[in-house]
C-alpha cells in the first residue's frame, strides 16, 4: 500500500518549520504566532476539553464568542498575523520550547495543516517534535490534539536533539552515523547544550544559557547606539540591528588582533548598510564595524553584553559533559552538533572547537600531572561539525527520519490510540521503552 | 577567553611603588621611569591596543603589578576620550590633553582614588612622591600619543570614540576630579556623564 509522506511540523519559541518528509526543506517558515480578535483572552472561544490546561481560560469572552458563534474562526497564524497586528492581539503559544497555550496551539495547527500545507490529516503520518525535558503530560496533550481533533494516520514525537544530530550525518566531517553527540542549539531565545548517549537524552546534564539570537540582536542595537549611528530612523533600529547581525557577522579567533586588523585594513573590514526608511522611504546608509565580530563573541565572552551571566559557552559545554557518564564523555566530545540560526555564524565551529579542546586538554595534562607521569591518557578528540543544513537541523532531522521506511511502525497509529488512549504518547517504540 | 593581561607581568626584575611596576616607557617626559628601547612596544603602546578589547569587560583579575598599570592607562584612556567629545581638532585635543595630564590627579593610596581596594598605598613618602612623578609621566605620555593615534581628518576617529561610554571594571578615574577639583573642564564633563 503506498502512502502519502509524512508531515514534518516543527514548533519552535520563534518560528515554525513545517513540510512534507524526504524534502530538503521545509516548506513553511513563519513566526509561531496566532493573531486573535479578543486579546489575549480567547482562550474559550474553540470547543476546549476541560482536561487541557488552558491557562488563559477566562469566562469573559465565552459570551461574547457563544453569540457570535463563528469568534473562534476569525484568526491568522504566522505572517499573516504579523501583517494583521493592528487590529488582531498576538499570542506567542509557545514559551521557552513548550507549549503554553493549547487552544492557540490547536488553532495554529489548524490552519499550518489546512491552509499552508493543505493536506488531509487521515492520510498522513504527523511527526511533531518537543524539547528535551518535555512534560509526558504535553505530550499526551498533543496526542490528543492530534488524534481527536485532527484524526491524523499515525503520530510521532520526537526529541529535537535528537533529530539535529540525525541532521548531522549529512557533513563530510561524519563518519559513523550516531547518536551519541552533543548538541548545541541556538535559537532567537534561549541556547541549550544537550547531551545525547546512544538516542537517549541525558536529562540531569542538560545546561542552557540565557544568550541567544534576540540577545545579539540587542547587543549590536546598543553599540550602533553608542557610536550614535544616528542615520537609523528609530523604528527601525532593531530590524537594521538584525540585518546587520545576519549579514555581516562572524567569529574571530582574538579580538585584540581583529581590532588591529581593522585599523590596518579598514577598506576591508568597515563595511556600509544601506537601507530604505520605512516610513518615508528615502534611503539611507549605516557604517558596520566592530559589531561584526563583537556581536558573536557574547557567546564566549558573555560579559561584554551582560552583567548577570559569566559563563562562556566553551566552558558550559565542557561541564555539560564532564558531568555525564563517564563512558559516554569521549563520544560526547568527538561528536558536538549545531543547530540553529545563531550558530551560524562564520567560524562558529571552529573557534568553539579550539576552546573546547583548550580546556579538555588543560584538564588531561593536570591529570598527568598530578599521576606523576605515570598515566598517559589518549588526547581528547574534540569535533564540532558544522553542516549545510544547521539552520533548520531539528526539521531536517525530522524529514530525514520520517522519510525512512521504518518511520511508519514507530508512528502510533489511531487504531492504537483509540485502544490505549492518550497515554500511549508516553511509550516510545524507537526505544521501547516508557518515558 | 577573559580579558587580555598585560605582557610585562612576565618581567620579574622591576621596581614596584605602591603595588605599580615601574615600567620603562618610549618618552621625552621626564620622570623616574627607565627609557625603553625606541623599537619595541611599551606599556602605553600596549594599553593603547588592548583598550578596544579590555574596556568591553567588566571583570578583570590581576596578575602582575604590570596589570595595575595597564588598568591606569585605560582607564585613563576612557577619561580621555570623554574630553573628546566635542570633536576639537587635533591641535586643540593635544592641548585638552595635556592640560588633562598635568592637572590634579589622585595616585594610589589617596583617600580620592577609585582603585584603592586594588592597589596598596606607597609605604613612605619617598615612594609616594616617586610614584605620583611616575604616574604624571605615565599620563603625559599618554597624552601625546593617544590623539596621534585616533585622530582621522583633524576629528576624533568615530571607531575609537564609540568606546567612551563604557567602562572597564565598571570604574571610571572621574571620581578623582571631583575631590581635586581641577576646574570648570572637568565639572563640565561630570555633568556629561550624570546625563548619560
Amino acid at each position: 500500500m503506498s502512502r502519502l509522506a509524512p508531515v514534518v511540523i516543527d514548533n519552535g519559541t520563534g518560528f515554525t518549520k513545517m513540510g512534507f518528509a524526504g524534502n530538503n526543506d521545509p516548506s513553511f517558515i513563519q513566526p509561531t504566532v496566532i493573531a486573535t480578535r479578543d486579546g489575549g483572552s480567547a482562550g474559550s472561544g474553540a470547543p476546549s476539553v476541560p482536561s487541557k490546561p488552558s491557562f488563559l481560560n477566562s469566562s469573559a469572552s465565552s459570551n461574547l464568542a457563544s453569540k457570535r458563534g463563528i469568534e473562534d474562526l476569525d484568526f491568522y497564524i504566522g505572517d499573516e498575523a504579523v501583517a494583521n497586528s493592528k487590529t488582531y492581539a498576538l499570542n506567542y503559544p509557545i514559551r521557552h520550547g513548550q507549549i503554553d497555550n493549547w487552544d492557540h496551539m490547536e488553532r495554529y495547527w489548524e490552519q499550518s495543516i489546512f491552509k499552508y500545507l493543505r493536506c488531509e490529516p487521515e492520510d498522513h503520518s504527523f511527526l511533531l517534535t518537543e524539547p528535551p525535558l518535555n512534560p509526558p503530560e504535553n505530550r499526551e496533550n498533543t496526542a490528543e490534539i492530534m488524534f481527536e481533533s485532527f484524526n491524523v494516520q499515525g503520530l510521532y514525537i520526537a526529541v529535537q536533539a535528537v533529530l539535529a544530530l540525525a541532521a548531522s550525518w549529512t557533513s563530510s566531517k561524519v563518519s559513523e552515523q550516531t547518536l551519541t553527540g552533543t548538541v548545541i542549539d541556538s535559537g532567537d531565545g534561549v541556547t541549550h547544550v544537550i547531551p545525547v548517549a546512544e538516542g537517549y537524552v541525558i536529562g540531569s546534564s542538560i545546561k542552557s544559557v540565557p544568550i541567544a539570537g534576540r540577545d545579539l540582536t540587542s547587543f549590536v542595537q546598543n553599540l550602533l547606539r553608542e557610536r550614535g549611528e544616528n542615520m537609523i530612523p528609530a523604528e527601525d533600529s532593531l530590524t537594521v540591528a538584525q540585518r546587520i547581525k545576519e549579514q555581516y557577522s562572524y567569529v574571530c579567533p582574538d579580538i585584540v588582533k581583529e581590532f588591529k586588523k581593522y585599523d590596518q585594513e579598514g577598506d576591508k573590514y568597515f563595511k556600509k548598510y544601506e537601507g530604505v526608511h520605512s516610513v518615508t522611504g528615502k534611503p539611507y546608509s549605516v557604517d558596520v564595524g566592530f559589531e561584526r565580530f563583537l556581536a558573536p563573541e557574547i557567546f564566549f565572552n558573555p560579559e561584554i553584553a551582560s552583567s548577570d551571566y559569566l559563563t562562556p559557552l566553551p566552558e558550559v559545554v565542557d561541564t555539560v559533559v564532564q558531568t555525564s557518564p563517564i563512558d559516554v564523555r569521549r563520544g560526547l566530545y568527538k561528536n558536538i552538533v549545531l543547530s540553529g540560526g545563531s550558530t551560524m555564524f562564520e567560524n562558529f565551529g571552529k573557534r568553539l572547537q579550539r576552546d573546547i579542546k583548550r580546556i579538555a586538554d588543560t584538564r588531561i595534562k593536570r591529570s598527568e600531572v598530578l599521576s606523576g607521569g605515570k598515566m598517559q591518557a589518549t588526547p581528547m578528540e574534540v569535533n564540532v561539525i558544522t553542516h549545510k543544513k544547521q539552520r533548520y537541523a531539528v526539521w531536517f532531522g525530522g524529514s530525514l527520519l520520517a522519510s525512512t521506511g521504518e518511520f511508519h511502525s514507530y508512528c502510533h497509529t489511531k487504531a492504537e490510540y483509540d485502544e490505549v488512549g492518550p497515554s500511549i504518547a508516553r511509550h516510545n517504540r524507537v526505544f521501547g521503552t516508557v518515558g | 577567553m577573559p580579558a587580555y593581561h598585560s605582557a610585562f607581568n612576565e618581567l620579574t626584575d622591576l621596581r614596584s611603588v605602591g603595588s605599580m611596576a615601574l615600567l620603562p616607557i618610549k618618552t621625552r617626559v621626564r620622570g623616574p621611569a627607565p627609557i625603553a628601547d625606541p623599537n619595541a612596544e611599551d606599556i602605553i603602546d600596549e594599553a593603547l591596543n588592548l583598550f578596544r578589547a579590555n574596556v568591553l569587560f567588566r571583570n578583570f583579575e590581576i596578575k602582575g603589578d604590570a596589570d595595575r598599570v595597564l588598568i591606569y592607562l585605560i582607564l585613563f584612556i576612557t577619561e580621555c576620550l570623554g574630553k573628546l567629545a566635542r570633536n576639537p581638532s587635533l591641535r586643540e585635543a593635544e592641548k585638552i590633553l595635556g592640560t588633562l595630564a598635568l592637572g590634579n590627579f589622585a595616585i594610589p593610596g589617596d583617600a580620592t582614588f577609585p582603585l584603592n581596594a586594588l592597589y596598596t598605598a606607597p609605604a613612605n613618602k619617598m615612594d609616594a612622591d616617586l610614584l605620583r612623578q611616575y604616574v604624571s609621566q605615565l599620563r603625559q605620555e599618554m597624552a601625546v600619543r593617544l590623539p596621534n593615534r585616533i585622530y582621522e581628518n583633524d576629528k576624533p576617529g568615530k571607531w575609537w570614540m564609540c568606546f567612551q561610554k563604557r567602562k572597564f571594571m565598571n570604574k571610571t578615574l572621574q571620581t578623582v576630579g571631583a575631590g581635586a577639583g581641577a576646574g570648570g573642564a572637568r565639572s563640565r564633563s561630570e555633568e556629561k556623564m550624570e546625563k548619560s
